[in-house]
């Protein structure tokens, strides 16, 4: 569903990544992780048009569209949960939901009609999100944000989705909050691109993963894999 | 008798003030998508009166020649967006600062060989006969003035919270990058700004010119009185602007009574220093201005 080929970018003169491959298989949970610096925010920018790569290829079902602006991207069926969530502060919740579907809703009028169904199914999975429905996004807690940006990613329907470090300055009970959250997505089929540092969280949850070392793919495999490898063990797991 | 005097003067000049807060505006909605203004918007608001005023010249009746004007606005505000704006925000530059003032030039000078360096009267169907309230003269055509500003205005704020392209403008202006994320062009709600900041100025201009007379130079100095009120009202507060636009004009209307009409723009300036001084952000500001 979704391919990298020798993914190469970076910001100015500076290449953050060098040659970085993967894949997203339909309806799997793929995890990204690694050091702080490592590239891993990087590459999902450069995935999804935040960034413009120097080289390489993405592909997203089947489609290359490493040259694309981020818009374009998105309505093709890419959603981009941002690393720090990225809400819009001051629209209220069901604002900031609608606008997670806005490719593919009516600009003017009808829109909330059209959403309604689609906004149910994201209240069912957040009821705390219907609570503060009309509340505005920037007075809501940091978890709340974050089930706000994840609902707002799925209002798409996207063919994969892009979510960066989820988990950052959560409270640890949030945290497992999110990744029971993660669970849930998985059950219903989502393909998911998942960075995380909670290395050993993500690793439970995902079906396969990479680790990311300065710019590129280090190691990959099963998580079960994964864990029996004594670098990532030392590294990531201890 | 003397209060009345000072109510009057006061009503008269904030009911001017409006027209200031609806050219401000025009700033407003550029700089919340795009952290950019058309420094040649004054020459904007004028080419948009004469155009009305040609309208008006070929027979068109009043209340056609208001949407035909405001239209012409939007027109050049777009292409003030595509010539000055778009290119040197892509290069992250401050290039549109300069290209908007050459354009400004350019409309000035264009002005004068179609129409003239005269002034020349802007003829209303709305009449300029007071009106008496409570002892209070107010003419039908002042009246209009603050009707017409507070009505698109009320129109733009509306069209900003009840339809999805609103929202997304919203959007664009709190976070553009995560706009883009889902699937908001921001180039396109740029430009939709710049189309609706020359619409806002072109109603300013046609209100404002049965008052002032149509000429070349007629919007220099109410582009500054509007700068005035951006800066000191913030921009990012749509009602702080309305208040700061009739504050301001009421204040100038007193100090032209008491001081004599040569310091008829003293408070305007002042007002801009101070707030500039003491609050950059604006009366009424949240996010910080850069300043440019």
């Amino acid at each position: 569903m979704l391919t990298v080929e020798n993914l190469h970018a970076g910001y100015g003169t500076s290449e953050v990544l060098v040659g970085v491959s993967l894949e997203v298989k339909a309806g799997t949970v793929v995890a990204l992780i690694g050091a702080n610096g490592a590239g891993k925010t990087t590459t999902m920018r450069a995935i999804s048009g935040m960034i413009r790569p120097n080289r390489g290829r993405v592909l997203l079902d089947g489609r290359p569209v490493q040259d694309q602006d981020a818009a374009h991207i998105a309505r093709l069926g890419l959603a981009h949960s941002p690393e720090g969530r990225k809400v819009f502060g001051p629209l209220t919740v069901e604002d900031n939901l609608l606008l997670g579907a806005y490719g593919r809703l009516p600009r003017f009028f009808g829109f909330r009609a059209r959403a309604a169904a689609d906004l149910k199914n994201i209240y069912a999975l957040f009821p705390r999100l219907e609570e503060r429905r009309l509340q505005t996004a920037g007075t809501l807690s940091g978890g709340e944000q974050q089930m706000l940006a994840i609902g707002r990613a799925l209002m798409s329907k996207p063919k994969v989705m892009l979510l960066d470090e989820p988990s950052m300055g959560l409270a640890p009970i949030i945290v497992q909050e999110v990744f029971h959250t993660i669970r849930r997505l998985k059950e219903t089929g989502i393909t998911l691109l998942l960075v995380e540092q909670f290395a050993k969280s993500a690793l439970e949850v995902a079906d396969y993963a990479y680790v990311m070392d300065r710019g590129h793919i280090a190691i990959e495999g099963t998580p079960a894999h994964l864990r029996e490898d004594e670098r990532v063990l030392a590294a990531y797991l201890g | 008798m003397y209060t009345l005097l000072i109510v009057q003067l006061a009503v008269s000049g904030a009911l001017m003030g409006m027209v200031y807060a609806l050219i401000a505006y025009g700033f407003q909605l550029t700089f919340a998508t795009s952290k950019s203004i058309n420094f040649g918007q004054g020459e904007l608001v004028m080419l948009s009166a004469f155009f009305s005023l040609t309208l008006i010249d070929s027979g068109l009746p009043y209340w056609l020649v208001v949407p035909g004007g405001m239209l012409f606005g939007a027109v050049l505000g777009l292409f003030v967006e595509r010539a000055a704006v778009r290119l040197s925000l892509e290069q992250k530059g401050e290039g549109w600062i300069l290209l908007t003032i050459i354009l400004g030039l350019l409309g000035f000078s264009a002005a004068e060989n179609i129409w003239g360096r005269d002034d020349r009267p802007f003829p209303t169907p709305i009449s300029s006969d007071p009106l008496h309230f409570f002892g209070i003269d107010v003419t039908p055509l002042e009246l209009s003035v603050a009707i017409g500003v507070l009505a698109v205005m009320g129109l733009v704020e509306l069209f900003k919270r009840k339809t999805l392209l609103g929202k997304a403008f919203e959007a664009v202006s709190a976070d553009r990058d995560a706009a883009q994320l889902m699937g908001i062009s921001a180039t396109r709600t740029i430009q939709l700004s710049y189309g609706l900041s020359g619409l806002v100025a072109a109603l300013a201009g046609i209100l404002v010119a049965p008052i002032t007379t149509v000429g070349p130079t007629m919007a220099s100095v109410l582009i500054l009185k509007a700068f005035s009120v951006a800066v000191v009202a913030g921009l990012d507060s749509g009602f702080g602007i309305v208040l700061v636009g009739l504050f301001l004009g009421a204040l100038e209307s007193l100090t032209s009574f008491y001081l004599g009409s040569g310091w008829r723009e003293a408070p305007g300036l002042v007002l801009l220093i101070l707030a500039l001084a003491v609050r950059p952000n604006g009366v009424f500001g949240k996010a910080s201005i850069r300043k440019v």
